[in-house]
């Protein structure tokens, strides 16, 4: 523990910008994450316990992508792109046959999927750490806000998580697509009886998660490295901040992502060993006082 | 038997149950009709420990129990079946029967002793026997009829030998002819166990035709009490309930 | 009675049979097996306990099996306390723990139950790494286990701690299955079919729940314990998620209705972690295909499965 070097830095405005920057852009990538999960479960009721893997892909897609083309951007598109495909054939072939199964069965089936893709990625890339590297367009002299030193990638990333977020939030609000996602996840009979095509509104929704995911993935490759298994600590984090947010809110994944990255990044300085603690602290005290998480329906 | 006074439930900012004021004499065979949100159920939930009132109080044989919990209230002898048949459905009739008497005979924490305990299962069979399930006995619970699973349910509050059996539409989602079958079954019981009965029902037929008193609530207030033929006359209960055409609806 | 005496008969008959195996086929890789897989197999049916038969679907109930073995690890290498007392001791650091932690993690429902578990699991680890001066942090607690040596016997042979893994997993699923067959073990089924019905009938829940909750912890802390006395400490992988995740994974694959499906499914996984792994270094990619096609196959665990085709009743329980 380290509460001097804590004080230290709240008390500097050049550490506190670093920190805080570094802690949104923590905080948006699970968000990204977080709101996909978030956005399965309330619709499915599914846990995909494979959607760290969804992230995971999506950084290698997008590696791969830049090192043959050069072009970051497409390599973010690829990201997205082939997560979105494989967030569809995922719910086809697998998750399909187990909706309404217990929870247990469907962390089985992703498990087993996360263990495939893990070593999947280990024989097309290799067991080996892989830096992307910034991108060209990134490589230029940060800025300075108040002392504190901020990458213009950060700002890019964090301002492209919330263009994404508040994209995802308004479709869901006002789309028709939108609408039909939202009373599924309020209740799934009704919209079956309305003649509206469920298997397409799953595949759908698990399309946009994995989208999510991948894009994640992509964003989070030059700041990131890359090796097979890094989907886990998201995964985990991000299960912190859907359950902290109440599962099947959005609004409040976004909300609990930012305290998280936050808690993380102050918590690496006052609790270098203690910082995942720290999250699992502050996710249990919540559930203790609100037991459907911040902005979580009450299941009965 | 059961004294509740000035009882009151609110959802948000609805009364569901609203200054509830009702006695239920021992031995009677009280129906409780209402329309749709009448707060029927609500009102069992209330007596039988499932919500806390907000105010009001619940005297059941001379001890207040207002805001015990479930299992308090059932070992005090208040025991309630359920609108949607609510048992156990990996267990076979006896075994579903079995556990509710070891649960009453206050086995249900022990680790020393198999279950069932020594005559549990002759006492399960006998409760069975009670509502003609003993045929059924070993067939699992979750293959049993729709008639024969609200029997079970009922046989299960029955187990805990209760001096007050409170039976949420006993007869919901039945054709006419099982209604009576079953209604029958309840009014025999009634008149074997000593039991104070009461019952919510929609069907007037029967409500009529075996109720020795009728409740009537209506937007969560009492509407009307009596015997049936002063519920009949009563012209409040005649505007706001009998004429209305949804009163076989379902709640 | 009768059925206690086959059970306890089946068990004594299991040890004899163990006993003789190493004098006609000696392999220490065998006896490796064993060992692990008592450990484990107790630490799987305890979850069992509260998954399959009480409907609580735990995230994180390794906690309780890597707290086994690093209460007793330290209790043996740090105080100069005898082994069965350490062994009693940590039984009771397991059982005031779960109390407290279960009393936290009951209340909640479903999801956010094995979710809080698993946080639980993960706040412990987090300590057991940070805290460096007593735990190693992430060396795990090396140095040995010393005193080994219990009424003449020394457990520090391998032989005997062979027969001991084995005597300790007989006598827990011992335990364990007459706790299910009492009445008890009948409220905890109530509890999973209908919590409400259950509670209408009198049964007080939380108190069902919590004192299976303890009841599980304290046997995953023995399965700990026996692993403690295999490693020779405790290290943080025997705190971290995965050991859940292994836990889980054996209770599915070997059948969550079966009393002895958690045992099935431990020796498929150790087997399948043994063979597989000295077969390709691909572990994840062949053991994620056959987990699917378990999972996709049977869509139940193992020994549910045989007892259906059998024309056994379901087996209760979830699938």
């Amino acid at each position: 523990m380290d509460l001097d070097a804590l004080l230290d830095c709240v008390t500097s405005s050049s550490c506190l910008v670093t920190q805080t920057t570094s802690g949104l852009i923590v905080g948006m990538l699970l968000f990204m994450v977080a709101a996909g999960l978030t956005l399965i479960f309330g619709v499915l009721k599914i846990v995909n316990f494979a959607h760290g893997t969804f992230y995971m892909l999506g950084a290698y897609i997008a590696y791969s992508t830049f090192a043959f083309t050069g072009s970051y951007i497409l390599g973010v598109l690829a990201g997205g792109l082939g997560m979105a495909i494989f967030g569809v054939i995922f719910e086809r072939v697998l998750i399909s046959r187990v909706y309404g199964a217990n929870v247990l069965m469907q962390l089985l089936i992703c498990y087993a999927v996360v263990l495939i893709c893990d070593d999947l990625v280990k024989i097309i890339w290799g067991p080996d750490f892989y830096a992307m590297g910034m991108p060209p367009e990134f490589q230029v002299p940060p800025l300075f806000i108040a002392g504190g030193v901020v990458p213009p990638f950060y700002i890019m990333l964090i301002v492209v998580a919330l263009v994404i977020g508040g994209g995802l939030g308004l479709s869901l609000g006002l789309t028709k697509i939108g609408k039909i996602i939202r009373a599924a996840a309020h209740n799934p009979n009704m919209v079956s009886a309305l003649g509206i095509n469920t298997t397409l509104l799953y595949s759908l929704v698990f399309a946009v998660g994995g989208m999510l995911a991948g894009l994640a993935g992509g964003l989070a490759a030059p700041v990131r490295s890359l090796t097979p298994g890094m989907g886990f600590s998201i995964l985990i984090e991000s299960f912190i901040v859907t359950v902290i947010g109440g599962m099947g809110s959005i609004g409040g994944a976004l909300i609990a992502a930012v305290v998280l990255g936050l808690i993380r990044s102050f918590g690496t300085i006052g609790f270098p060993l203690f910082t995942e603690g720290l999250m699992y602290i502050a996710m249990i005290i919540i559930l203790v006082t609100k037991p459907s998480g911040l902005f979580g329906k009450e299941i009965v | 038997m059961l004294q509740i006074t000035n009882l009151t439930k609110r959802f948000g900012g609805v009364a569901a149950t609203n200054d509830v004021t009702l006695n239920f004499a021992a031995n009677s065979l009280t129906a409780i009709i209402g329309p749709n949100g009448a707060g029927k159920s609500t009102f069992f939930n209330l007596i039988s420990g499932a919500l806390k009132p907000d105010s009001g109080k619940i005297v059941f044989k001379n001890e207040d129990i207002t805001g015990l919990d479930r299992a308090a209230i059932v070992r005090r002898g208040i025991g309630r079946a359920f609108q949607v048949a609510s048992f156990f459905p990996s267990m076979t009739v006896a075994e579903n029967l079995q556990a509710a008497i070891a649960a009453h005979r206050g086995q249900w924490a022990d680790l020393n002793h198999r279950f069932p305990r020594q005559g549990v299962r002759e006492r399960a069979l006998e409760v069975a026997e009670m509502l003609g399930l003993q045929d059924s006995a070993d067939v699992l619970s979750a293959n049993l009829s729709h008639g024969d699973q609200k029997l079970l349910d009922i046989a299960l509050a029955l187990a805990l030998e209760p001096s007050l059996l409170l039976l949420d539409e006993p007869t919901a989602g039945m054709g006419p002819e099982e209604r009576w079958k079953m209604i029958e079954k309840v009014q025999r019981l009634w008149q074997m166990q000593n039991l104070t009965l009461v019952f919510i029902e929609h069907d007037m037929d029967i409500v009529f035709g075996i109720a020795s008193s009728i409740r009537v609530l209506c937007y969560g207030r009492v509407l009307a009490e009596g015997t049936p033929d002063e519920i009949r006359a009563n012209p409040a209960v005649i505007e706001a309930y009998l004429g209305t055409p949804d009163a076989e609806d379902d709640e | 009675m009768n059925r206690i005496v086959r059970d306890i008969a089946i068990g004594v008959l299991v040890v004899a049979v163990l006993a003789a195996v190493p004098h006609l086929i000696p392999s220490k890789a065998f006896q490796d097996f064993v060992i692990r897989c008592s450990s484990m197999a107790l630490f799987a049916t305890s979850l069992n306990l509260l998954v399959g038969y009480t409907g609580l679907s735990s995230f994180g109930h390794g906690l309780f099996f890597g707290l086994g073995t690093y209460s007793f690890a330290l209790l043996m290498q740090k105080t100069g306390i005898s082994l069965p007392v350490a062994f009693i001791a940590t039984l009771l650091i397991t059982t005031v723990t779960a109390i407290a932690v279960g009393a936290i993690c009951i209340r909640l429902r479903l999801i956010y139950f094995a979710f809080v578990t698993l946080a639980m699991q993960m706040l412990m680890h987090s300590v057991i790494i940070s805290w460096v001066g007593l735990t190693g942090g992430d060396q795990g607690l090396q140095g040995g286990i010393p005193r080994r040596v219990v009424a003449g016997i020394d457990l520090g042979n391998q032989y005997n701690l062979y027969i001991f893994a084995a005597v300790v997993l007989v006598i827990g699923l011992l335990m364990m299955r007459h706790i299910v067959n009492t009445s008890f073990g009948t409220s905890l089924r109530m509890i999973r079919d209908n919590e409400t019905r259950a509670a209408f009938l009198g049964i007080v829940v939380w108190r069902v729940k919590l004192t299976v909750f303890v009841l599980s912890a304290v046997f995953a802390s023995v399965g700990g314990i026996v692993m403690s006395l295999f490693v020779s400490g405790a290290y943080p992988e025997l705190i971290n998620w995965p050991i859940s995740g292994d836990a889980i994974f054996a209770i599915v694959m070997g059948g969550v209705g079966s009393f002895l499906g958690p045992t099935v499914g431990t020796m498929i996984l150790l087997l399948l972690n043994d063979v597989v792994t000295r077969q390709t270094e691909y572990y994840g990619l062949a053991l994620g295909i056959i987990i699917l096609a378990f999972a996709l196959g049977l869509r139940r665990g193992l020994l549910d499965f045989i007892t259906e085709r059998l024309g056994g009743r379901p087996a209760g329980g979830i699938s």
